[in-house]
């Protein structure tokens, strides 16, 4: 059948802005190919990912959600399939627009083999119309923290969001959602089609009573404050409701045994359809052993074997940004991008372990546009009162709120020096707004063969890398996503 | 001496990293040798109105607001009305703010009892213009959410707002301050907060007090008074405090997309209300 002529000609304007601003040099063009394609067609996005053979995925969550959705395209691409997936682009619907478009023919359809799968990392502002566009087969979300409240405003409503628009989910959809996190968990009570939960159960990582990031306190169900067993991390636990007797459903993917160490990676020992399996996550820390939980049950969900999940989690590599390592001259950079409370402590929980008795070398930067999230308040709700401890050599505030940084740390117990100052002495928080400036200044003090960490807000790491990139230090970032592509 | 602070449902009311203003108000009172006990109140816990010398509650959503609403009437209400009325100093932030007046009226419609302390009411924008709120964008339309700057007596108070609330002071209420970026209590009559006797109810997150230490001298000073009248707070060294307040200033614009904006000090024919109208309070 011949698509509309409108299709055709959305899918031709579409290409054309796609190469155009890739050749101009503006930035990955992730965004605007789908956004000017949509005006054009409004169906068009419904339209073409109704041709991919295995349907569509989507995930969603405060935070892994980009991790997660690269380990699960990782698996579904092993498994033989051709997948089509945001992996660094824009996550909003243009941005799945874009990818569409990236495989489409002039002739308007989708060209991919009939073995294919769209697997999209969605925006959770973006998830009712992404269900209700793309009509997904699987639902994957991973967490609910709070995040960027000037854009999302309250957790509540987010949770509410995404309640009313899964009960518009296809009938035969499956819906893989964090078992450990009690406002996620209960959007299963709330669909009337399949759930599958995953979820820690090693509790040698957990510890009683909650952190200062906790959001999510108070039973969804009844409203009475939840029982913690245990926690993890934040307000991922083991928990109950003595008031109404609701409680944490038991997972069907459950880590039983994690074995952390730093940065290198994470063994995790998880039950699945056939058994316990042991998987190698060479991504650090429990935030990510929960994103491969993720994976790995989202995977399931779909009828992939656990022999070739096993094998694509362990050839897991970190997003864009969130853990990216390399070198410059002498110094070794770490790169975490740091986005919420929650997302920062587990940054700074990771750094100070990697470090064990080695000084610390920290480069903070913090910006206020847009996808940093214009209200800075949340610094106050992250632990930096960690970073007063001993080992933490220097501190390098930067951004254009880096003198919000610098108060943070003032009040989190540090001396902070006179910006622009001559040596300033050791511990000492140092002030310098400019993060391309900063971070240089932040190399020299490092010592040769040390690492310097460097945990930056969103368009704070664009700045930097944007530097680096031009400097050959870090590959563009649609460099990196066709380096993944040839690789894979 | 010490000072005794009431924290008002600590776990269910702190959003926008709210705990910073706790922290500020300790750091402060430490630095100058000055004693302080925290007592966390949570639900079912009664406020010694005698004992307490500085009442603080943060902000949440309209489902914290309606959790605590009946026990901030029944339960602590006497308590903190005879600390309010005793000199008692106090910060009420946002939502808290909005339980310290007569009501505040939900986006659903439904009426949330305040205490009446402050004489004012509030109205979620949805409920006064009958606005669905089904996706991001229609929640983002009613809200209002930016930096914040007041004029506060003669010096500036800086933060940041979010809420979906309107505040209206009744006639004779007295507000904190003068709107000088951003919408404050209603986005109409250029008022920001409101003041009664030595409590103040605010927009301001950012939080509030670590980039206005002036604000939290000011609560710290009422707040010892009741101890000693005569007590003047010693100075300290706040370079850092009030480069974190000017900066602040300087991404201060009042348009939507400031991305340009280059770093200067706000110029005072830009305020969007003068000082003139209404009768802000003047700090200490």
């Amino acid at each position: 059948m011949h698509p509309p002529l409108a299709r055709i000609a959305a899918v031709n304007v579409g290409t054309q802005a796609r190469w155009l601003s890739r050749t101009l040099g503006r930035g990955g063009g992730t965004s605007l190919p789908g956004l000017l394609a949509q005006r054009i067609d409004a169906g068009l996005v419904g339209a073409l990912a109704g041709e991919l053979g295995h349907g569509c995925v989507l995930v969603t969550g405060t935070n892994g959600k980009t991790t997660t959705t690269r380990m699960l395209a990782d698996v579904a691409r092993r498994f033989g399939w051709t997948v089509l997936s945001n992996r660094e682009g824009s996550n909003l619907l243009r941005g799945v627009a874009t990818v569409l478009l990236d495989h489409s023919s002039r002739a308007g359809h989708l060209d991919v083999p009939e073995e294919s799968i769209g697997i999209f990392e969605v925006d959770e502002g973006a998830l009712p119309g992404a269900i209700d566009t793309l009509r997904p087969r699987l639902v994957v979300i991973t967490n609910l923290f709070r995040d960027q409240l000037d854009r999302y405003f309250e957790v509540d409503f987010v949770a509410r969001l995404w309640a009313t628009a899964l009960r518009r989910l296809p009938a035969d959809a499956t819906l893989v959602i964090n078992a450990d996190d009690a406002q996620v968990a209960y959007l299963g009570e709330e669909v009337s089609g399949g759930v599958a939960y995953y979820g820690l159960e090693d509790v040698r990582h957990a510890h009683g009573g909650l952190e200062h990031a906790a959001d999510s306190r108070r039973c969804p169900r009844c409203g009475t404050d939840l029982h913690y067993e245990r926690s993890f991390y934040a307000h991922l636990g083991h928990y109950g409701c003595g008031q109404c007797g609701w409680r944490r459903p038991a997972p069907r993917v459950a880590g039983w045994r994690v074995e952390l160490s730093a940065l290198e990676g994470t063994e995790l020992e998880a039950s699945t359809a056939v058994g316990n399996r042991v998987f190698q996550v060479p991504l650090p820390g429990l935030f990510n052993a929960y994103n491969a939980l993720g994976a790995i049950a989202g995977a399931s969900a779909l009828g992939i074997n656990p022999a070739v999940i096993e094998e694509a989690v362990a050839g897991a590599s970190g997003a864009f940004g969130r853990l990216e390592r390399f070198r410059v001259g002498d110094t070794l950079v770490c790169l975490l991008l740091v986005k919420n409370p929650s997302g920062f402590n587990q940054a700074l929980r990771l750094v100070l372990d990697e470090s064990q008795a080695e000084p610390v070398h920290l480069l903070l930067a913090l910006n206020d546009n847009g996808p940093d999230g214009r209200d800075v308040s949340w610094i106050w709700d992250v632990d930096l009162e960690l970073c007063a401890q001993d080992g933490v050599e220097f501190i390098m505030a930067a951004g254009e709120r880096a003198h919000d940084l610098a108060l943070r740390l003032k009040y989190a117990g540090m001396a902070v020096g006179d910006p622009g100052s001559g040596s300033p002495t050791d511990r000492t928080v140092v002030v310098e707004e400019d993060v391309v400036r900063a971070f240089w200044r932040a190399v020299e003090r490092t010592p040769p063969g040390a690492t310097l960490y460097v945990l930056p807000s969103y368009t704070a790491m664009w700045r930097l890398r944007e530097n680096l990139a031009a400097r050959r230090y870090v590959p563009r970032f649609y460099e990196q996503v066709e380096l993944a592509l040839a690789a894979a | 001496m010490k000072l005794t602070i009431a924290h008002l449902y600590p776990t269910v009311m702190s959003q926008y990293g709210d705990r910073g203003n706790l922290v500020a108000l300790l750091q402060r009172c430490h630095r100058r040798g000055i004693d302080t006990e925290v007592l966390e109140l949570n639900l079912g816990a009664v406020v010694d109105g005698d004992g307490v010398d500085l009442l603080l509650i943060g902000g949440g959503a309209d489902s914290h607001q309606r959790l605590i609403s009946e026990d901030l009437i029944e339960i602590k209400g006497p308590g903190i009305r005879r600390a309010v009325e005793g000199g008692a100093a106090g910060l009420a932030i946002c939502a808290g703010y909005q339980l310290f007046g007569h009501y505040y009226r939900t986006a659903d419609g439904t009426d949330l009892p305040g205490l009446g302390i402050f004489d004012a009411h509030t109205v979620h924008r949805a409920a006064e213009i009958g606005a669905r709120l089904d996706t991001i964008t229609q929640a983002g339309e009613v809200r209002a959410v930016g930096n914040l700057v007041l004029r506060w007596g003669d010096r500036n108070l800086v933060g940041f707002e979010n809420h979906g609330g309107r505040t209206y002071l009744h006639p004779g209420a007295q507000p904190l301050g003068e709107v000088v970026v951003g919408q404050g209590n209603n986005s109409q009559d250029g008022h920001e907060g409101c003041v009664y006797r030595n409590l103040i109810g605010t927009y301001l997150h950012g939080p509030a007090l670590p980039k206005n230490p002036h604000l939290v001298d000011h609560l710290i000073s009422d707040a010892l008074r009741r101890h000693d009248a005569g007590m003047v707070l010693p100075r300290l060294d706040d370079q850092v405090e009030w480069r974190a307040h000017t900066c602040a200033l300087d991404r201060t614009s009042p348009g939507v997309s400031r991305r340009r904006v280059s770093p200067r000090r706000w110029p005072s024919g830009g305020r969007r209300a003068g000082r003139a109208s209404g009768a802000p309070s003047v700090p200490a």
